[in-house]
């Protein structure tokens, strides 16, 4: 068995659903953000397996994709454990289902 | 037999000891002829992991005695003196001393965790040998994005310097892991501008190709950009917990830092690693800075990497120099130190380095004149930058106190006692204020 | 790379980024789970290079293991009194693994039945070089519109974590409530309750000065 382009895509949608459950059900906030970044994983993975099996030009484009969406990753990581720190130091907890101060 | 030596007369003799990648090639192309492919990738890594292991592990048991011996020297004492001649056993002694010694385990440790950091503190150790080139062909692997591969796999140690800390569960191990991570993240940020501005001029992130760059072009970058260099010394000093910058591991302060916990030879390994990192910064210094395998000419006489082995040692020199003479700086200097003065620094040099790499390439300058000009206005601007930072700009956590005054009477001494002692006297709130 | 070697590699990489991700879901300390994390990224940067990406290889590790997983444990480090459990809820697991398993078969559906046309031509070689030519040429404004994205986040995420004398009285506050072992309610600094001058029932006006 030669090892092509679906190999990867199903790796890659394991691990999207993997990271989605993550973010679904865990209650801890850094752990929502760790399955947010198993989903990005996931696209990456799959974007570079497309630029494997596609043509040149095609590849590059999408690797130049995959760099972006890894900045945008770090980006989002920073802001979103900063704000974990926020919730913490005015709730002393980062379990996302006890800060429930919208409820009313 | 005929067809092996009329392909090594071809490609060098495998007896020719200025190249030693003739050897591993000639026994991976032999594997070749017989075996599947596959096996000769796998003996091909597996000759290359031999070969660095089968260097260091040696070299590394020499440079403890040589390192004692020069620091006795720096305090003006005997250092080992005992064990064989000229105390050169000594650290053979100490091995034996450590793999003999009980194994001990904090019962709150976490166990999985805590056991895995001597280990994995390796791969990061060994993988980093990979990249360094000690001639022109010979690198076990010459990568085309070797400068990141370089920052990315001494980035991973942090993380397992972390997981032994953390997983002691001490608070003295805690607080040098947290040390460590901190001043390692920070202080690759002075360093990976520093390999920035060498990319940006030489036009390449393969590791033999800026040493090639520096070869062909007749230079070498410690005189193009001296404090480039200086920050970049300093840098990995830092990353490596040596003693201007040993904070992570202050014995006066934290007992051991991170490996406070481990005994035996679980930290014999962690010391080992540390020492390899010592040496193998050493010659990436020596290979980004001085020139590498190249001096001048000397090359084609002497072999390469006896070369960059010589320029290695000096650098090396320095690292226990600087060990041996300067004091241990505080938390907060090292921190203030590598963002007020190394940043700034070392990014006033990429910019230089942009604009000096585009008067060569698109105005078309003929280096052998310009890069000497290049060379004294880089002089120059790093003895002003220096100056500058000396005189008018050190901010005032880096200067010298006027009087002599408690370390840290503000965080942690009598002041900070006394203004908590008065804070909760003082009533939280005032009654009929504005 | 022959077909043994490619096989072998690519079956236990992807054992390792599977099973470090399945760890997270199963591993009951947030420690552990950034731990298995690590693996897991690894595992997908091993995978870019059964693609021949190697230049997104070592950008995956840098990034991810040398930056991101530190920002995490730095965060959790951080947030010292928060749950260090890593447990789901039962509330939104349910309802979230039956979501997950009908997005698992559409994608897994659309994976193997679509004809994707898969060419392989040689793989992309001095890939640096490329990416960095094609994000100055041809991507150049996503390229400036990334490093305003980076430039914003960095300041946003100084600006929310720095701590400022409300914060800090909180913080002190909370330290001394523990030690002396009472409830700690944030509120309570920030907006303290009205001292007892205040709050105490005022005398009853005498009735001699009325005046009417």
């Amino acid at each position: 068995m030669i090892i092509g382009l679906e190999h990867y895509l199903v790796l890659g949608a394991i691990l999207f659903c993997i990271g989605f459950f993550i973010a679904l059900s865990k209650k801890n906030a850094v752990g929502v953000l760790i399955g947010v970044e198993l989903m990005l994983n996931a696209v990456n993975l799959t974007l570079v397996a497309f630029s494997r099996f596609s043509t040149t030009e095609i590849a590059l484009s999408t690797q130049v994709f995959v760099v972006f969406i890894i900045a945008v990753a770090a980006a989002e990581v920073a802001v979103g454990l900063a704000l974990a720190l926020v919730v913490y130091r005015n709730r002393q907890t980062i379990s996302v289902d006890r800060t429930t101060l919208l409820k009313g | 037999m005929t067809e092996l030596a009329g392909l090594s007369g071809i490609l060098g003799a495998w007896y020719d000891f200025r190249d030693l990648n003739n050897l591993q090639r000639l026994i991976t192309e032999w594997i070749a002829d017989w075996g599947p492919d596959w096996l000769a990738s796998i003996v091909t890594g597996l000759l290359g992991a031999l070969g660095i292991l089968g260097v260091i592990g040696p070299t590394l048991l020499v440079l403890i005695w040589v390192e004692r011996k020069v620091i006795a020297r720096f305090q003006q004492r005997y250092g080992p003196n005992r064990v064989g001649p000229k105390g050169l056993l000594q650290p053979v002694a100490d091995a034996v001393k450590l793999i003999l010694k009980e194994q001990l385990a904090p019962r709150a440790a976490d166990k999985l965790i805590f056991f895995l950091p001597p280990v994995l503190i390796f791969i990061p150790g060994i993988l980093i040998w990979g990249v360094l080139p000690f001639g022109p062909r010979m690198s076990v692997a010459d990568l085309n994005v070797g400068v990141l591969f370089l920052l990315a796999v001494s980035g991973t140690a942090v993380l397992v310097i972390f997981m032994a800390g953390w997983s002691s569960n001490n608070k003295y191990a805690l607080l040098g892991a947290m040390r460590a991570v901190a001043m390692s993240i920070s202080y690759e940020v002075p360093m990976v501008l520093a390999l920035l501005t060498l990319v940006v001029f030489s036009g390449t992130m393969s590791i033999n190709g800026i040493v090639e760059w520096q070869q062909q072009e007749d230079v070498i970058f410690i005189l193009l950009f001296p404090l480039t260099a200086l920050v970049f010394f300093f840098a990995a000093s830092a990353e490596l917990n040596r003693t201007p910058a040993d904070i992570s591991e202050a014995e006066s302060e934290i007992v051991a830092g991170y490996h406070t916990e481990y005994s035996g030879m679980r930290f014999g390994l962690f010391y080992a690693v540390e020492l390899g990192n010592t040496l193998v910064v050493s010659g990436f210094i020596a290979t980004f800075f001085l020139g590498g395998w190249w001096m001048w000419g000397l090359d084609e006489w002497v072999p390469s990497w006896i070369i960059l082995l010589a320029k290695t040692g000096a650098v090396y020199f320095l690292l226990i120099w600087t060990r041996g003479t300067l004091p241990r700086l505080r938390v907060d200097q090292l921190m203030s130190l590598c963002w007020k003065a190394l940043v700034p620094a070392t990014l006033l040099f990429v910019v230089v380095a942009f604009v000096q790499r585009t008067l060569l390439i698109s105005e078309g300058w003929d280096t052998t004149i310009a890069l000497p000009i290049m060379a004294v206005i880089n002089i120059g601007l790093s003895l002003g930058a220096i100056m500058l930072f000396a005189r008018v700009a050190r901010p005032a956590d880096l200067r010298r106190p006027a009087r002599i005054r408690m370390a840290g009477a503000e965080i942690g001494g009598l002041r900070a006692a006394r203004s908590v002692a008065a804070r909760s006297e003082e009533p939280q709130f005032q009654v009929g204020g504005d | 790379m022959s077909e043994f070697g490619f096989h072998l590699a690519f079956w236990s990489l992807a054992a390792m980024t599977i099973g470090g991700a399945s760890m997270i879901m199963v591993s009951r300390n947030l420690i552990h789970a950034v731990v298995w994390l690590v693996l897991s990224m690894l595992g997908v940067a091993g995978l870019y290079l059964t693609l021949s990406a190697d230049f997104i290889a070592v950008v995956q590790v840098l990034i991810y293991v040398g930056a991101i997983s530190v920002l995490m444990l730095f965060a959790i480090m951080l947030t010292p009194r928060a749950e260090r459990d890593n447990s789901s809820s039962l509330k939104t697991a349910g309802p979230a693994g039956v979501v997950v398993i009908m997005v698992m078969i559409a994608t897994f559906w659309v994976a193997i039945d679509t004809d994707w046309g898969s060419v392989r031509e040689a793989a992309l070689t001095d890939q640096a070089r490329l990416i960095g030519e094609s994000l100055i040429k041809h991507y150049i404004l996503p390229f400036e519109i990334g490093a305003v994205l980076l430039t914003a986040a960095l300041v946003g995420a100084i600006a929310l974590a720095r701590e400022d004398d409300e914060d800090a009285a909180v913080h002190a506050a909370s330290l001394q409530a523990e030690l002396d072992g009472r409830e700690f309610d944030p509120v309570d600094v920030v907006d303290p309750p009205l001292p007892a001058v205040l709050t105490a029932e005022l005398p009853a006006e005498p009735e001699s000065e009325a005046r009417t």
